[in-house]
């Protein structure tokens, strides 16, 4: 392997962000964005057709001493888990900079420059083996995006900006007294500093003390679970993503870190906690409970991106449930979900994006009639919403079909309190599309355009995309579940 | 035979202090620029002769100075410091006639802080301790015409006679008891002391001498007034290098000389490492003056250090280390960066009562883009965000809470380190989105050269970490 590929698609966002950063005009701080994504977008296809989605193991791994004297390692590494969640950021931000092509934002250098750090800071997540680097990648998405908030957002942008940044960093330092309890007791039992993530999760099942495991558990679950977001921890999510910018919201959207943190480090290790089916149990109902809660707040929404942000946090139900599912298909359909769930929501923040720039106002009600001036709008939004509410033929509909059917042979009591929601899902998300835009037209809006080239493009790629995973899913779903296979024959060995 | 080549860098500092002096005699007002220079370089000079001292071991004068990796490791943060201010103080200084008092009086300090570092004696610890705060009292009355700093100067001075008064006390029991007053000399006729109300009383008024000079809360009443009242670059030396000298006197008084006395102090310092943390952030989180907003996240940041006397480890104590030289370069950052600022205010209005009020860095990041930057990297430091410095000192320091079985302790600090990142990120606001009205501002040279070099070892012990720990880890050694 003499390509260093993974430590390019984490160091070629960074270094662009720099130099777009220099940048003296709009249009060259877009050109260098979108030549540093598509550049990343063009290394990850490599990547996957050279990617064996037979195999479990660590692909094009790299390793470099960091400080060895506490065992930290520079150490990359790509599997079925990370490989989907990387490709979905690499195949959404090229898009996303061309959907922005024409806006006309206030210093568009930094603009774009935080878009290309939070994308390298996310894959830096999905790619990092060694805990302390996972952990600053992880804490490395805060900065960019509280910076996008705070200062492309909506009215309450200040406020929303640094509930967020307080919110999960409380949740991240949680997860890294998780982070450090590991270490020291791997420390002790090997006698060797080592922060590798598979060295200490191995390590996990031999910690003596099983109030310790229960409590280094609970503490990386938490930094978790705020993340995804799950029920009760969400209330940073619908704040941030309202305020931000369309890309910023897109960009939380992206940020998948909670969720693969659960299949990365939690399940593994899950099968050695002493209180395993209290874990599991509150996983599952976690994700039960975000899904109806945040299907009845989306119903409940008079603000139409307040509502995809709720709808965003019941989905995201879908992968906590799936994960305690502890089914391979189950397991894998939450993967999948998360991969689904990032491309569904990038266009239907876009489009949330589009109507408020057009119109002036989000409010449902204040809409109406919208498809009759923007047809082409309207077909992209129509899939979108089809697409998250689950209809067949879509990628949502696969990822929560999986997710409930499997997860119904551990946990149906969970699994039929999450069947309840999906009467809600549609009812919202059809309500929602009929008043945006079927009905009446509002005439105070004149003569709206419809969206513009750059943006049906970069819209319509990402819908095709749905269409297409939703269609012939395997191309993802093959290597989620050789990975999610070997995550569940661990359970089997302990004897669950 | 004593080698007195472990002495050049003390030597050439004082020296460079002398001729600073006396070449000032001579030199007219316009002139005196040049002293900031020959300061500078003469900071410079004794900097890297304790690099390249690194590793070399010795006991000069009768076992009363002791050179080990402990006292290099302070001597780099104290020179460090000095150096940043002397740099930045080029401009601060500049058209001022006592400008050869400024600057000897702050090589004296440092000179005063290095001795502390070596001292291996009770009486030479204080008397070193005296000579660096006798010259930062002065330092921090420089302003001689401005009341506040006055207030300021007079404030630390009384409490700092105090504190080295009872200080003094202390180490009188002390000597009574074991007849000594070398530190390992301490250590090894301690019996006296042990289980004796007299052991206590020494414990408590040595814990109350040092805690003045850390800034512990309930001994921190005199730091934030005088933060924010001395002239920003003395309370960056105060805040960056006088309170590490606290911090390197209470290792060797308190893990060396009176380690057997651990039961009586450890549960002391529990108690003021929790209560300074939480109530530094908590105030610090309603301040306007951001130099007091500084003062009270020094205060909180002596608890995280504080956290080491109770943990007690290897780690701890190389995390504690690490995290004082850390501090040393993030905290000089941001008062150099507030003192760029308040000189900025005060050369466009010049009776401004208030130069450092938060109000003043709105739109910051447009009007002086370098500043602004600089201190957005070393506030963000201080929050302790990954790859600078702030975050690698935390890590080692709060994991060592872990290690040692302690969680409520990392608990506490943990959400602390949280509570803080509120107040920094509300400057970095006022910077970056908070629109001003006013001009774009040629950034005074010095004080950005000052803050670039500050940026740098911020983000290289953060990047590079390893050096300066396997130097920490070193020193921490020599202590346990």
């Amino acid at each position: 392997m003499a390509i260093p590929i993974l430590s390019l698609i984490v160091l070629i966002p960074f270094l662009f962000a720099v130099l777009t950063l220099f940048t003296k005009t709009k249009e060259q701080a877009r050109v260098s964005a979108l030549f540093s994504s598509v550049l990343v977008l063009a290394l990850s296809m490599f990547m996957y057709f050279n990617f064996d989605s037979t195999t479990s193991q660590m692909q094009f791994q790299e390793f470099a001493q960091w400080v060895p004297s506490l065992g930290i390692n520079y150490q990359l590494g790509i599997d079925g888990i990370s490989m989907p969640l990387v490709l979905l950021n690499a195949i959404v931000i090229p898009f996303l900079i061309l959907f922005t092509w024409n806006d006309d934002k206030k210093q568009p250098n930094r603009f774009y420059a935080l878009i290309l750090a939070t994308q390298g800071a996310v894959i830096g997540v999905f790619v990092a083996l060694d805990f302390f680097l996972f952990y600053v990648f992880w804490e490395l998405t805060l900065v960019p995006l509280f910076f996008m908030v705070s200062i492309w957002g909506g009215p309450a942008k200040h406020k929303a900006s640094i509930k967020f940044f307080i919110y999960t960093h409380v949740g991240s330092l949680v997860m890294l007294l998780g982070i450090f309890g590991l270490y020291f007791a791997a420390w002790g039992q090997t006698g060797t500093p080592n922060m590798g993530i598979e060295h200490l999760l191995s390590q996990f099942q031999f910690i003596a003390s099983g109030l310790s495991r229960d409590l280094i558990f609970v503490a990386l679950l938490f930094g978790f679970l705020v993340k995804i977001p799950a029920f009760p921890f969400h209330s940073w999510l619908p704040d941030a993503y309202v305020e931000a910018p369309t890309a910023g919201s897109v960009l939380f959207v992206l940020l998948k870190i909670g969720g693969y943190g659960l299949f990365r480090v939690m399940l593994p290790i899950l099968p050695f906690t002493p209180s395993m089916n209290l874990m599991i149990a509150i996983m599952a109902a976690l994700g039960a409970v975000s899904i109806l809660y945040g299907a009845f707040l989306a119903l409940a929404q008079k603000d139409l991106k307040r509502m995809v942000a709720y709808s965003s946090v019941s989905h995201m139900g879908y992968v906590t449930l799936g994960a305690a599912g502890l089914v391979s298909l189950s397991v894998s359909g939450a993967m999948f979900q998360q991969f689904s769930h990032g491309l569904i929501m990038s266009i239907m923040f876009m489009a949330c994006g589009v109507i408020n720039n057009a119109t002036g106002t989000r409010i449902i009600n204040e809409l109406g009639g919208l498809a009759r001036k923007m047809p082409k709008l309207a077909v992209i939004m129509m899939l979108a919403f089809m697409a998250s509410l689950g209809l067949p033929g879509l990628t949502g509909f696969i990822a929560e079909f999986l997710v409930l059917t499997f997860t119904y042979i551990n946990q149906p009591t969970y699994v039929v309190i999450a069947i309840l929601a999906i009467i809600i899902t549609a009812a919202y998300h059809l309500w929602a599309m009929q008043r945006t835009m079927f009905g009446v037209y509002n005439e105070k809006f004149g003569a709206l355009k419809d969206i513009s080239a750059s943006q049906t493009f970069s819209m319509a790629v990402i819908a095709i995309l749905i269409l297409y995973f939703g269609l012939n899913p395997s191309p993802v779903l093959d290597m989620m579940i050789t990975n999610s296979e070997k995550l569940v024959s661990l359970m089997a060995v302990a004897g669950v | 035979m004593a080698d007195l080549t472990l002495l050049t860098p003390e030597l050439t500092l004082v020296g460079t202090g002398l001729v600073v002096l006396l070449i000032g005699l001579f030199l007219n007002t316009n002139t005196k620029k040049m002293l900031g220079y020959l300061a500078s370089l003469g900071v410079l000079a004794s900097l890297v002769l304790v690099i390249m001292s690194l590793g070399r071991e010795g006991m000069l004068f009768y076992d009363t100075l002791s050179f080990d990796a402990l006292s290099q490791f302070f001597k780099l943060v104290f020179l460090s410091v000095a150096l940043l201010v002397s740099i930045a103080s080029i401009k601060y200084t500049e058209g001022n006639s006592h400008t050869e008092e400024f600057y000897s009086l702050m090589i004296f300090a440092t000179a005063g802080m290095m001795f502390v570092a070596s001292a291996n004696d009770l009486m030479v610890l204080f008397v070193a301790f005296e000579l660096a705060s006798l010259a930062t009292y002065a330092l921090a009355g420089f302003e001689k015409k401005n009341p506040i700093s006055l207030e300021a100067s007079m404030k630390y001075f009384m409490i700092g006679s105090l504190s080295a008064a009872l200080m003094l006390f202390g180490i009188s029991f002390i000597y009574g008891a074991t007849g000594t007053t070398s530190i390992p000399g301490v250590a090894e006729n301690i019996d006296i002391l042990l289980g004796s109300p007299m052991g206590l009383l020494s414990v408590i008024l040595m814990i109350a001498g040092l805690g003045f000079k850390i800034a512990l809360v309930p001994f921190h009443m005199w730091a934030p007034d005088t933060y924010q009242g001395s002239p920003s670059l003395v309370s960056s030396l105060l805040a960056a290098g006088s309170k590490k000298m606290g911090f390197v006197a209470a290792f060797k008084v308190f893990m060396i000389a009176l380690i057997a006395l651990q039961a009586e102090w450890t549960t002391a310092f529990a108690v003021l490492a929790v209560i300074t943390m939480t109530l530094g952030n908590v105030v610090a989180l309603s301040q306007t003056s951001v130099k007091r907003m500084l003062a009270y996240s020094s205060v909180a940041q002596a608890g995280y250090i504080t956290m080491a006397f109770v943990v007690m480890s290897k780690t701890a104590l190389a995390g504690a280390i690490l995290y004082a030289l850390s501090h040393g370069f993030m905290k000089a950052g941001a008062f150099i960066a507030t003192a760029a600022v308040v000189y900025m205010v005060l050369s466009e209005k010049k009776d401004s009562e208030t130069p450092d009020d938060i109000d003043n860095f709105r739109g910051l990041g447009r009007r002086m883009p370098v500043t602004a930057l600089c201190m957005t990297i070393f506030l963000f430091a201080l929050a302790g965000i990954p790859l600078t410095a702030g975050y690698m000192s935390k890590f080692v320091l709060f994991a060592s809470t872990i290690e040692a079985g302690l969680v409520w302790l990392a608990v506490i600090a943990i959400l602390n380190s949280a509570i803080s990142l509120f107040y920094y990120a509300r400057v970095v606001k006022y910077m970056y989105f908070l629109p001003s009205d006013g001009e774009k501002i040629a950034e005074p040279m010095p004080y950005t050269f000052a803050m670039l070099i500050a940026v740098i070892f911020v983000l290289a012990i953060g990047f590079w970490s390893e050096p300066f720990l396997y130097w920490a880890m070193e020193a921490a050694k020599v202590l346990i």
